[in-house]
């Protein structure tokens, strides 16, 4: 019993990373992926208000056009109720000159009732008096905001708007997010979802070739080279790993720019210069698959550096005596041994492959014309970034929960595939 | 003695309980995107402000001390955006942000921002001077939202050497200005010279005509220019020109065929981009006012004898010339306290003193905000600050401030980068474009 909660307790912190790191994410991913939040609901919740942007789609409503116009054209009105409340608050023979002058008139706006309290004889002379005072005339509410749906209701009900349009115009002024699954059916229905699928298909599996073949290929070649030697290159080409990717990918920019080292050394050459990551789609795209690659490869080379090194070397010396050249001992000794380190490598950088795309925003940002853009860089596009400003958290989500799910179900086949509860099992020799 | 001794007493301690009960300590924060040193005044002015506000309280009686701070270290737009949107679900948002008019519409649904005009005379001075297109567009749904900050426009550029290198005279390319705002100089004479420039050798290919290499207002002018219109004034919704967008598509793709734009150009660097146009390598380019400091900056001190500068000219008969003024406003945040608000708002009202803002206008290149500006020394021998008001911000516009326009511009920006880096035909950019506005703004939008 001692021992079960010791390791419980043990197992504490990572059971309290994951919970924060990746359940809590990706339980409000799907929170946020079924709504409409954006920059303009905000996230904690919304307000009531109907403006004069509103009003002109207020006729499309299922609403009277009575109540249409009353909204309309309800402005500031010089009433009793008013002028007894300005008494009150203010001054008698402010409140009489206005009885005088303009018992019952309209105002549009309260700009204007607030010149005419500014321009009387007995004028309110603060501008937030001012302001105050003429609210006192308010009869409509357009532009206010109410924080709760009590005080809407109870403002529509004073403005005398028909209680029968009550629901319908409350659902229309709330500005807060609402529960939706519109963002699915966005998605089926945009063109570009289909065409960055497809790029995210083309770049994961390129990408993971590259990886995978490259790591490999620096695996066993320094694996026959001298020690010292083999770890000089191996750290080499470790570096694009421990690199910041801002300065990994600001070289490769350098090295790419139509004035940088490509250009300039293709330019001997009589090559015009251009830019040899964003020239073409084709460009972009060999940039991207080398920039990632090169990351890649390197945990490649190192997990398969060590998997080579298990295998007993009596199996390298008994085939040399056999005759079998470095060719034949890759590919029947070493490369048989390396099946399950070559199954993890590509599963493990398949999943990072699809939710990775910080090389991509930092390289092309998704150029030229959109043709580099993936899944995972949409979601951030579309959530985060937007020169008009109306950022679509809700959407957003939507094109990361799907990530989620293909995450979760190729971890799923990769599992069964692995075979993981034999690779679990205890060693046959301690039964 | 005891006696006077106490009530002594009693007098100071009730002096130094009532001192503190008047003194006001008013914290405001500052947050300005898109500012570099040049644009220092953007905070500065508030400062003065704050200065003036203390000295008016003083001789009412009244102890008020404002701290001002001020920030606009952000990266880019994105990072002070998000900044600015995530403090205010914090509550812990900065008191008055200098920002995009374009924020307006979002940030006010959102209930981030509170109307100006609650807490200010908007017909009062120096707001009563302010020019009223400029008010307008710092308004959405019928409240008075924010006050305009500074105004700018973006002019189309020239190289007066290339154009006589390619036949034309002195005088011509002065009267070039006039010619583009009738309409007798288009886009497609742009297309025709710079090919000209080109196989005369005068410059490199992809250098005929140069444009901004990153999404921005600019290039929903050339939009306009082919007959395009943004939003429709009766009824406030969006407008997709499908014509006006595939002919503003085809003349990108046009000029890179041309070889005078390069197919890649977007996403090149913007200081290599700078000192290109600075220095000549363009025959024709578009940027906004505030470049004049930038090019002095990048090596080029003889503005007015090297470049020559218009309205971005039509594309064809049913365009127009024309120009997008995108002012940046001062907007207040909503707060715990309804008095840093008023404070606030009464900061932005005397920092548009015609005065304090020249101080902005002409260290930053900007053009004025309120009519008195021509007035003052300052602004009026300012040559680029009076040509550039003259010459551009009778005909500019603005971009709607709409909900959605956002989702729109974005959409316009992908067809076009499409369209213009050879993925797409301009018809298909167009129809993708069509579907995804009319998926993402669906009644807000009207397809012609």
């Amino acid at each position: 019993m001692t021992s079960r909660m010791l390791g419980i307790g043990f197992l504490s912190p990572a059971i309290i990373s994951v919970c924060i790191f990746f359940l809590l994410p990706v339980l409000l991913t799907v929170v946020f992926a079924f709504t409409n939040m954006s920059t303009s609901t905000g996230i904690m919740g919304g307000d009531y208000r109907i403006n004069t942007e509103q009003l002109r789609s207020l006729p499309d409503l299922d609403v009277s056009e009575a109540t249409v116009e009353r909204l309309e054209t309800a402005g500031f009105q010089i009433t009793e109720a008013g002028l007894t409340a300005l008494a009150d608050q203010f001054s008698k023979d402010t409140a009489e000159e206005l009885r005088e002058d303009y018992l019952g008139e309209t105002f549009e706006s309260r700009r204007d009732l607030e010149r005419v309290l500014k321009d009387l004889d007995e004028p309110i002379r603060r501008t937030r008096d001012r302001k105050e005072a003429a609210d006192l005339f308010a009869v409509t509410l357009i532009g206010e905001r109410f924080g709760t749906e009590e005080e809407f209701r109870a403002a529509l009900g004073t403005t005398g708007i028909d209680a029968v349009d009550h629901d319908v115009l409350t659902e229309f002024a709330y500005t807060g997010w609402t529960w939706t699954t519109d963002n699915f059916s966005l998605l089926m229905e945009l063109p570009s979802t289909l065409r960055y699928a497809a790029n995210t298909a083309f770049y994961v599996v390129a990408t993971l070739t590259f990886n995978i073949l490259f790591g490999l290929f620096l695996a066993i070649s320094t694996f026959y080279l001298p020690g010292r030697l083999a770890n000089t290159f191996r750290a080499i080409w470790f570096l694009p790993r421990i690199l910041p990717p801002v300065l990994y990918v600001l070289m490769w920019n350098w090295f790419t720019w139509d004035n940088g080292f490509i250009a300039t050394v293709m330019g001997w050459f009589g090559v015009p210069a251009k830019n040899w990551m964003m020239h073409t789609s084709t460009h972009a795209w060999t940039a991207i698959v080398l920039i990632n690659g090169f990351v890649g490869a390197s945990l490649g080379m190192i997990l398969f550096s060590s998997a080579i090194k298990a295998i007993p070397t009596s199996m390298l010396y008994a085939s040399e005596v056999d005759g079998a050249n470095r060719w034949q001992q890759v590919r029947y000794i070493i490369l048989p041994q390396m099946r399950w380190p070559i199954l993890f490598m590509t599963s493990y950088q398949t999943l990072s492959l699809l939710t990775s795309f910080e090389y991509i925003l930092l390289a092309t940002d998704g150029g030229p014309g959109r043709s580099t853009e993936v899944w995972a860089l949409a979601a951030f596009h579309t959530a985060l970034n937007n020169y008009g400003g109306n950022l679509q958290y809700g959407f957003g989500a939507a094109y990361a929960l799907v990530l989620v799910f293909i995450g979760i179900a190729l971890s799923v086949a990769y599992l069964r595939f692995f075979n993981f509860k034999e690779l679990l099992s205890k060693p046959r020799i301690e039964q | 003695m005891t006696n006077l001794f106490r009530q002594t007493a009693l007098v100071g301690v009730l002096a130094g309980l009532a001192a503190p009960a008047f003194a006001e300590d008013i914290n405001i924060t500052v947050w300005a995107g898109g500012s570099n040193d040049s644009d220092s005044y953007r905070i500065e002015a508030i400062e003065i402000a704050a200065d003036i506000l203390e000295r008016e309280a003083a001789i009412l009686g009244e102890e008020l001390n404002i701290t001002v701070e001020g920030r606009r270290d952000f990266s880019g737009w994105d990072e002070f955006k998000q900044g600015v949107t995530l403090g205010a679900e914090a509550g812990t948002a900065p008191s008055i942000v200098v920002t995009s008019h374009l924020d307006i519409a979002p940030w006010s649904t959102a209930g981030y921002i509170v109307p100006v005009e609650d807490y200010v005379d908007l017909d009062a001075w120096p707001l009563s001077n302010v020019y009223p297109n400029l008010m307008e567009i710092a308004s959405y749904g019928g409240t008075q939202w924010g006050i305009p900050q500074d105004a700018e426009s973006r002019p189309f550029f020239f190289w007066r050497e290339t154009l006589e290198g390619i036949g034309y005279t002195e005088d011509q390319i002065d009267a070039l200005p006039e010619m583009v705002a009738s309409g007798e100089y288009t886009l497609a004479n742009v297309l025709e010279d710079a090919k000209k420039a080109l196989d005369m050798g005068l410059i490199e290919e992809g250098y005929g005509f140069y444009p901004r290499p990153s999404n921005g207002p600019d290039y929903a002018q050339f939009y306009q220019s082919f007959g395009g219109e943004l939003v429709d004034p009766d009824t406030g919704k969006l407008v997709l020109d499908k014509a006006a967008m595939t002919e503003f598509y085809q003349f990108f793709v046009d000029a890179v065929a041309a070889g005078i734009t390069r197919q890649n150009h977007i996403g090149t660097d913007w200081n290599q981009w700078y000192n290109e146009v600075a220095n000549g390598r363009a025959a024709f380019w578009h940027g906004g006012t505030w470049h004049f400091g930038r090019y002095a900056r990048e090596g080029n001190d003889d503005f007015w004898n090297t470049i020559q500068f218009s309205l971005i000219p039509a594309g064809d008969d049913d365009g127009r010339a024309n120009t997008i003024t995108h002012p940046l406003v001062y907007l207040v945040m909503n707060q715990e306290d309804d008095r840093v608000e008023e404070i606030a708002a009464q900061l932005v009202a005397i920092a548009t003193e015609p005065r304090l803002n020249s101080l902005h206008a002409i260290q930053s290149n900007h053009l004025a905000v309120a009519k008195a500006q021509s007035d003052i020394d300052l602004y009026r021998g300012d040559r680029w600050a009076s040509e550039a008001t003259e010459v551009l911000l009778g005909a500019a516009n603005s971009q709607p401030n709409h909900l959605n326009y956002g989702a729109f511009s974005e959409a316009m920006f992908r067809g076009l980068e499409a369209a213009w880096s050879g993925v797409q035909t301009p018809e298909d950019a167009v129809a993708e474009v069509e579907a995804q506005m009319r998926a993402t703004i669906g009644d807000d939008l009207i397809v012609r």
